[in-house]
């Protein structure tokens, strides 16, 4: 139970519930994809927020948004706002959920196969619009619309790999990744060179004990 | 904390009923009388009324009551069977529903609108007091009492009649207007209650003296920690109470041991 006003609370969860069921009803891979994860019911408590709240998977592929659950969840994940942030962003959820400062107990298998689903949805905009504009108007608006979609993604797609190039071969602010490694490893042999020599000298200071004592 | 809260302990033969004394017997009779005047625009009313928040008091009401599927569960005072639509799904084909209520208007309105949400098959439609539950002892697994306990005229008795229904286990939700926390907050519900309420209770139901009632009655029922007292006296367990929307609604709830 969080500390914020329940009905407060309740009317945030009861609006991202609707939207997200929209959401879903308009996509229908991830229709399907989620109707095979019905039952699953998962827990999430945002530490920086102090909240917590469960997404239940039904049958007929809703999703409940639950202030207050007292069943068993199938996972239950325990991180900052910007974990979950990050974590639903990633392509790869399995090494951000390793990575990241993110709690968890129960099933990862269930948690990395929910994420994939939304991260993956891809939601076709043109039959409510072809429903209540008529087919030539909702067609326009939903090539409209998939035209900037598709811009923007490619914008933000182009947007990481230039800032990635900056931050890597131009500015030189942050180390590639193979030369992060390559560092490590040095740092980790010379730690275990130096306990190495450590263990010697401890021996031989031992032996010159020993010696002076005879 | 009133003389309703007390109950049958009440040394005299009157009672609440908003801000006014009457006799006993004859306050079932008076509340019947208001609800029969508001039953058919009821829903309408408490949108208006609470700006729509009341939806949100029940959602969480009903995330309290961890209903599950094949589970049976009373919801008293039901009218108009909006928490009982959302029960018959939680408990599915194998659990049941049983919406209960006083007021036969109010059960109609509530028949026609679970007709109508296509709620049915496992719902049954009892119109009950809730100081005498006409069910088996041990029998419910859940009971809710939205927006009612404030009119039943002995709320001790009704509570224990709500613990000999209940099983071992079980739990009783009493979603209820109670004491606002804030002295600001409670001053503009002040204004709210016996300006605004009256007034469109005149407009939207043509019926300002029944929502004056409402307003009157919400005032003298007991506070948050008084009904906790009153329902750990009938027998409750592990009581405990969340306050909404700043106190104005708390949702108390407590288990049969």
């Amino acid at each position: 139970m969080t500390r914020h006003d329940p009905a407060l609370l309740s009317a945030a969860l009861l609006g991202a519930e609707r939207a997200l069921n929209q959401a879903i009803l308009l996509a229908p891979t991830s229709h399907r994809e989620l109707e095979a994860l019905s039952g699953t019911l998962l827990g999430i408590e945002v530490t920086s927020l102090e909240l917590t709240l469960y997404v239940e998977l039904v049958p007929g592929a809703e999703v409940r948004l639950l202030n207050h659950c007292e069943e068993k969840p199938t996972a239950f994940v325990r991180g900052s706002i910007e974990d979950f942030t990050a974590l639903i962003a990633s392509d790869d959820p399995a090494a951000t959920l390793i990575n990241s400062g993110i709690e968890l107990q129960g099933s990862s298998a269930s948690l990395i196969h929910l994420q994939q689903v939304i991260s993956g949805m891809d939601i076709d905009w043109e039959a409510p619009l072809v429903e209540r504009l008529g087919d030539v108007m909702g067609h326009q608006i939903a090539e409209a619309l998939r035209s900037v979609f598709s811009w923007s993604e490619g914008a933000r797609k182009s947007l990481k790999r230039q800032l990635s190039e900056y931050l890597l071969e131009e500015g030189r602010l942050t180390p590639p990744k193979l030369e992060l490694e390559h560092f490590f490893e040095g740092v980790q042999t010379l730690s275990m060179q130096v306990e190495r020599a450590q263990a010697k000298v401890e021996r031989l200071m031992a032996k010159a004990a020993s010696r002076r004592t005879q | 904390m009133n003389d309703d809260a007390v109950g049958s302990n009440n040394p005299d033969d009157s009672t609440d009923f908003g801000f006014s004394r009457v006799d006993r017997t004859a306050k079932a009779s008076m509340v019947r009388e208001v609800f029969d005047s508001v039953a058919s625009r009821y829903d309408l009313m408490n949108d208006l009324m609470s700006g729509g928040i009341h939806r949100l008091w029940k959602r969480f009401t009903i995330e309290l009551s961890a209903a599950r599927a094949g589970q049976t569960i009373l919801d008293i005072a039901g009218g108009t069977g909006d928490l009982a639509a959302k029960f018959s799904r939680l408990v599915g084909p194998d659990g049941r529903v049983i919406l209960a209520d006083i007021n036969a208007a109010m059960l109609e309105v509530g028949r026609d609108r679970l007709i109508d949400k296509g709620a049915t098959g496992n719902i049954d439609i009892v119109q009950a007091d809730a100081q005498a539950l006409p069910f088996e002892d041990d029998s419910i697994d859940c009971i809710t009492i939205a927006f009612g306990l404030r009119n039943v005229t002995d709320k001790a008795t009704a509570l224990r009649s709500m613990l000999r229904v209940l099983r071992p286990g079980g739990r009783l939700l009493v979603l209820e207007f109670s004491k606002p926390t804030s002295p600001l907050l409670a001053k503009i519900y002040d204004q709210y209650s016996f300006q605004v309420l009256p007034v469109m209770g005149t407009l939207i139901a043509q019926d300002s003296d029944s929502y004056r009632y409402l307003a009157e009655s919400i005032r003298k029922h007991p506070d948050q920690d008084t009904l906790l007292g009153l329902m750990e006296e009938a027998g409750f367990v592990n009581g405990s109470y969340h306050n909404m929307t700043g106190g104005i609604v708390a949702v108390h709830r407590g288990f049969k041991a």
